[in-house]
């Protein structure tokens, strides 16, 4: 299976129990995601006097964003099937490239916060605002999150090889990302595509 | 740390994508993404349909991935992170679905001015302590409004401070009209919106003074206006 | 400079009320005591090897213990300190609280109650029995389990971190009622330490729940399917998968108040389009739900109860198990019944009305089963079936008006009155506290290897019912003649006055019976020869915990039992206890990063309160640090032998044949309290005269 001996019983089933206890992690995640979808559907529309998300948003790089990270699901997937295979370079590659994918779509995400910002619309301003920061930016931190998790995880497998372990840090990972896409693909929709119907 | 015995039945089976279940995966979260953006942007339906549409296209989209991406399903038995997965799902609607439902509710209660006003005029309470409530103290005319073949006749009404308004909904179905152009929903004296059974009427106190646009919100093409003098 | 090292903390921060003072000299006297002690006794490595870090669920729950004893006794002076209030406090007397003073005091006895007293208590019985019952080894994650127990611990601390600095805490009532407890009107650091400590503890809940959760699913003994699993791990269960429901929805709700407090968010404001009810409605869809966490593991452990001590199986196993499974799925969808008058329409507070009067169903389906499984069943009535009876009698005077309370229209009239307060502690106290009771003495045997001192433990039984009885039936008689919750003055001429006297009583009698529970524990180590449980089975119970040794070894089982049946145990019993084979066993190893992690949530915890922002950050970074370090480390167990474990199991046999021997000498009786006060006037007469002092 992987490059070591093969896992005996008792750690495939630890591998099991790890793997299903970081579902429920997931699962209490998307519970709090839920809190913060609830507040932005009653708070939307209060932007008390100011402008609305269709005046705010620009949806051709919510959309980039939303492919950026689409893509990066995707290499993290292929990641993972290397992984499972034991081909080190390749989980690397993949990896590396799911990194960088994430980066940049920090970046953007970067970028809008900041001129909203600049000019003016910050989280202070009303309802609606703090609803969508704290919505988006709490999507972010989990990015971040993520990013810091990949890079440290190919660190130790530069350093370590690619091991058994790893491979189970690696499916946690690769879950992890892609629940930040599906939760993302809500966001796009409930808040950016919504704000433009 | 259980021993070996245990779970003798349950091998591991084939839980893991190839490549091709990515693929796959991955052209169908495309497609379903770009579908609701060119709807969006072309604004090919009606507001409450459009949003139902991409709602629903969101959701397509999470079933996709779930089942391509984190292949639920496919690990070992007995599957208890599916178990789990539909209880949030379940759990999540509850969350989202019962904070709008009570809400919305309250906001349609309870808006303060919009109450207090809705309360004045109900019963007819013109004053407290001197100030006026807004609400009319006499009734002058009367004007009736008829929808019926998914038309409103007359389309404009002229009237004056406290007259009323009647709706008349000759049409086969309910209509729910709400105030201010399609989308807006806006109130006017401290109605948000007035449900109309067919066949039934509903009449309003023009007790604000300017022009207002209602429309119905089950089909917003039936709509009029109506502008109240001093 | 200053401001950036220390935030908001300046002079005006240090204690200098009676109240602050007081508490801080009784937080720092009592860490001191603990460091004198600890350093006399040459016990500081002890400590850190066999308790801080330690992985062992056993010793977590009986840390759980420790922190949720003393918080008990913390919430109870403010219980007297209400009480006493409330009944000098009418017409022109004031009391010796001030209003601001008062409103501090019902918010920390309810955060108190409820976090730091029920949550851990029932934590505790989880962490020691369910591994047991399930005829596990360890947990599914002894990690979130240490650090679960870590950060409650760091949360207990932060709750009364104000003593020694703020001088305050949240005077808004224990959810904080958004827009009360906004900035504009709460601006003091009350509410941030109210905040953080509830974030601490509830992420820690968090985790250990997820944990419980793996470990119900993922490692019961062979043979035990769900079907088969004792009831008690049921309600563990039940009460687990909804803390994992709930409690990420508090931890978002405190975070968007955090928000509104530190960045100046509009989410619960009255202003910039905010909405304080929607705060209103989110924590109540973890507030209603928290109630039953801890009521179904209480449900869990009388069915044990009930069953052992009338020598009978439960009437209905099904119905049972199907009664906590209803009664958890409809506590999601009852929440709208905590603010019935906050002006929703007609048609939602008729729904939530009636899923709340739903609820009953499943519940008086239980109370049925316990009943009909007594009938005919051949009664022991020990400590743990009187609390089981206290507990049906309080439970369904509360039950009932509780009904009561969820048809709107009386809910009007009720709403924010005593009679509700009555009810909720009907329930509280009645179920959660009198199951806890009934669990501690019906395991302690188990937990120490001595039987808990029959004698006094009634007396603490009847002391804490009749107590309960004086509170709190005057209580619901003055919530129908008008009286509200938190009240610190009235007038004499409501007539109330009488009834709260006869609530002061009440508690005092309360006070009485805990200290006997108190007393009762030091007196059976006293007599621990006498006491000391020789059988290993006091009870002639039925489930897996009982088929080990008492207290149970780290490794809890040298076999792991096969289960066929409900009553495991029981089963065993009677086809004879299969012979022990010795095998290796995987034993996870001690681990200090829970306790660290904990310690800088802790920190980050009290920089956001207090505005620290390099504090923030730094310790921020320390548990990421921590916690990649931790989960990179690849060797978190070590294998122990077959033959080790045959050396200490025949070291354990050996030592157990000398106890029993010492127990079959000893033919004294349990002793009452006028005993037990002898015994420690000739201790202390001893010490005085002997001059045994000096030693120390």
């Amino acid at each position: 299976m992987v490059n070591e001996q093969t896992p005996t019983h008792h750690q495939a089933e630890a591998d099991d129990r790890a793997l299903f206890g970081f579902w429920i992690y997931l699962m209490t995640d998307l519970l709090m995601f839920s809190v913060l979808f609830a507040v932005y559907a009653v708070l939307h529309d209060n932007t008390d006097g100011g402008k609305t998300g269709k005046e705010l948003f620009d949806l051709n790089l919510a959309l980039t964003g939303t492919i950026i990270l689409l893509v990066s699901s995707f290499t993290c997937g292929v990641g993972m099937i290397a992984a499972r295979a034991g081909r080190k370079n390749q989980v690397l590659t993949w990896f590396g490239l799911t990194f960088i994918l994430g980066l940049s779509f920090l970046a953007l995400e970067f970028n809008e916060f900041s001129i909203l910002i600049r000019e003016g619309h910050t989280i202070q301003s009303n309802a609606f605002l703090s609803s969508f920061f704290a919505l988006v930016g709490t999507h972010g931190l989990h990015i971040i999150a993520g990013l810091l998790w990949i890079a440290v995880t190919l660190g130790y497998i530069v350093k370590r090889g690619l091991n058994s372990n790893m491979v189970r840090k690696l499916a946690m990972l690769s879950l992890f990302w892609h629940f930040l896409d599906i939760v993302w693909i809500f966001i796009f929709t409930i808040v950016y595509l919504r704000a433009f119907v | 740390m259980k021993d070996s015995s245990a779970n003798d039945s349950k091998k591991p089976i084939k839980e893991h994508g190839t490549t091709s279940s990515y693929v796959a995966g991955f052209v169908l979260s495309l497609i379903f993404t770009i579908i609701p953006y060119y709807l969006v942007i072309n604004h090919k339906f009606s507001t409450s349909a459009l949003i139902s549409t991409i709602i629903s296209f969101g959701i397509a989209q999470m079933i996709v991935q779930v089942v391509f991406f984190l292949h639920l399903g496919r690990g070992p038995k007995p599957f208890y992170n599916i178990v789990f997965f539909f209880a949030t799902v379940g759990l999540i609607v509850v969350v989202i679905g019962g904070s709008v439902f009570i809400m919305n509710n309250l906001h349609y209660n309870m808006t303060p001015s919009e109450a207090s006003k809705h309360l004045a005029e109900k019963e007819a309470i013109y004053q407290v302590e001197g100030t006026l409530t807004g609400a009319c103290q006499k009734i002058l005319a009367n004007h009736v409004v008829t929808i019926s073949g998914g038309k409103v006749t007359p389309h404009h009404t002229d009237a004056r401070l406290c007259d009323t308004l009647t709706f008349i909904n000759q049409d086969s179905r309910v209509s729910i009209i709400t105030f201010g152009p399609h989308p807006r929903h806006e109130t006017y004296s401290g109605e948000s919106e007035l449900t109309v059974k067919k066949g039934k009427n509903k009449t309003i106190t023009l007790n604000q003074s300017g022009m207002y646009q209602y429309h119905d919100h089950l089909d917003p093409t039936i709509a009029g206006d109506f502008i109240v003098t001093k | 400079m200053k401001e950036f090292l220390l935030g908001k903390i300046n002079m005006d921060s240090l204690p200098h009320e009676w109240f602050t003072f007081g508490g801080s000299l009784a937080f720092i006297g009592l860490g001191l005591f603990l460091v004198i002690v600890i350093t006399r006794l040459k016990r500081w490595n002890w400590l850190w090897k066999e308790w801080i870090t330690t992985v062992d669920p056993k010793k977590i729950g009986i840390m759980y213990f420790l922190v949720s004893g003393f918080m008990l006794v913390r919430g109870g002076l403010e219980t007297l300190m209400i009480w006493l209030q409330q009944s000098f406090s009418v017409d022109k007397s004031h009391g010796f609280l001030t209003a601001d003073h008062f409103q501090q005091i019902f918010t920390a006895h309810g955060n108190i109650m409820v976090f730091f007293v029920a949550m851990g208590f029932i934590f505790g019985l989880i962490n020691y029995i369910v591994p047991l019952q399930i005829g596990a080894r360890d947990l599914a994650s002894p990690f979130l389990n240490t650090l679960g127990f870590w950060l409650f611990a760091a949360g207990a601390i932060m709750v009364s971190m104000f003593f020694l600095l703020g001088g305050q805490y949240a005077a808004t009532g224990w959810l904080a009622v958004a827009p009360l407890s906004g900035k504009e009107f709460s601006p003091g650091v009350g509410v941030d330490y109210w905040i953080w400590s509830l974030q601490i503890s509830g992420i820690g809940t968090t985790l250990g729940a997820i944990n419980f959760v793996m470990t119900i699913l993922k490692m019961r003994a062979p043979g035990m399917s769900l079907g088969k699993m004792p009831l008690f791990t049921w309600g563990a269960f039940c009460s687990m998968i909804m803390a994992v429901a709930v409690f990420p929805l508090l931890t978002a709700t405190l975070f968007l108040m955090f928000f509104d407090r530190y960045l100046g968010a509009h989410f619960f404001t009255t202003v910039g389009g905010g909405d304080p009810m929607m705060y209103t409605n989110l924590i109540w869809m973890w507030g209603h739900p928290e109630v039953y966490i801890l009521m179904l593991p209480c449900f869990g452990i009388f069915s044990e109860v009930v069953s052992t001590f009338s020598r009978k199986p439960i009437a209905s196993y099904k119905s049972n198990v199907l009664g906590m499974i209803g009664v958890s799925t409809f506590a999601l969808s009852v929440w709208l019944h905590h603010f019935f008058t906050m002006g929703a329409g007609a048609d939602v507070n008729a729904f939530f009305g009636v899923m709340t009067m739903i609820i009953a169903i499943p519940t008086s389906a239980l109370v049925f089963n316990w009943i009909a499984t007594m009938y005919k069943g051949r009664i022991n009535f020990s400590t743990p079936m009187l609390w089981f009876l206290g507990f049906i009698a309080v439970f369904s005077i509360g039950g009932m008006s509780g009904v009561l309370l969820a048809i709107p229209p009386a809910d009007f009239q009720l709403h924010n009155s005593l009679f509700l307060v009555a009810h909720f502690h009907s329930m509280v106290i009645g179920g959660v506290l009198f199951g806890v009771f009934c669990g501690i003495s019906y395991w302690f045997p188990k937990f120490t290897g001595l039987r808990l001192n029959e004698r006094i433990g009634r007396y603490a039984f009847w002391f804490w019912t009749i107590g309960f009885c004086l509170s709190f039936i005057p209580m619901y008689i003055l919530g129908l003649m008008g009286a509200t919750r938190r009240l610190d003055h009235y007038d004499s001429s409501t007539g109330w006055r009488p009834l709260f006297i006869v609530m002061l009583v009440g508690g005092i009698v309360i006070a009485v019976g805990l200290a006997l529970q108190i007393v009762q524990i030091i007196a059976t180590f006293i007599q621990k020869n006498h006491l000391r449980d020789t059988t290993g089975d006091p009870w002639n119970a039925r489930s897996l915990e009982w088929a080990t040794a008492s207290p149970p070894p780290f490794y809890n089982f040298t076999t792991i039992p096969e289960v066929s049946s409900i009553d495991a145990f029981w089963e065993m019993k009677h086809n004879g206890i299969p012979e022990t084979k010795y095998q290796d066993i995987h034993i996870p190893k001690n681990t200090a990063a829970g306790f660290y992690i904990s310690c800088f949530a802790f920190l980050v915890g009290f920089a956001f309160v207090w505005e620290i922002v390099w504090l923030a950050v730094v310790s921020i970074i320390g548990i990421i640090v921590v916690f990649i370090f931790r989960g990179f480390n690849d060797e978190p167990e070590y294998i122990l032998t077959a033959r080790e474990v045959q050396d200490l199991e025949e070291a354990r046999t050996k030592k157990h044949l000398e106890r029993t021997k010492l127990a079959n000498d000893d033919d004294t009786e349990d002793m009452g309290v006028i005993d037990f006060i002898k015994i420690v006037i000739s201790f202390a007469k001893d010490i005085v005269v002997n001059k045994r002092w000096r030693k120390w």
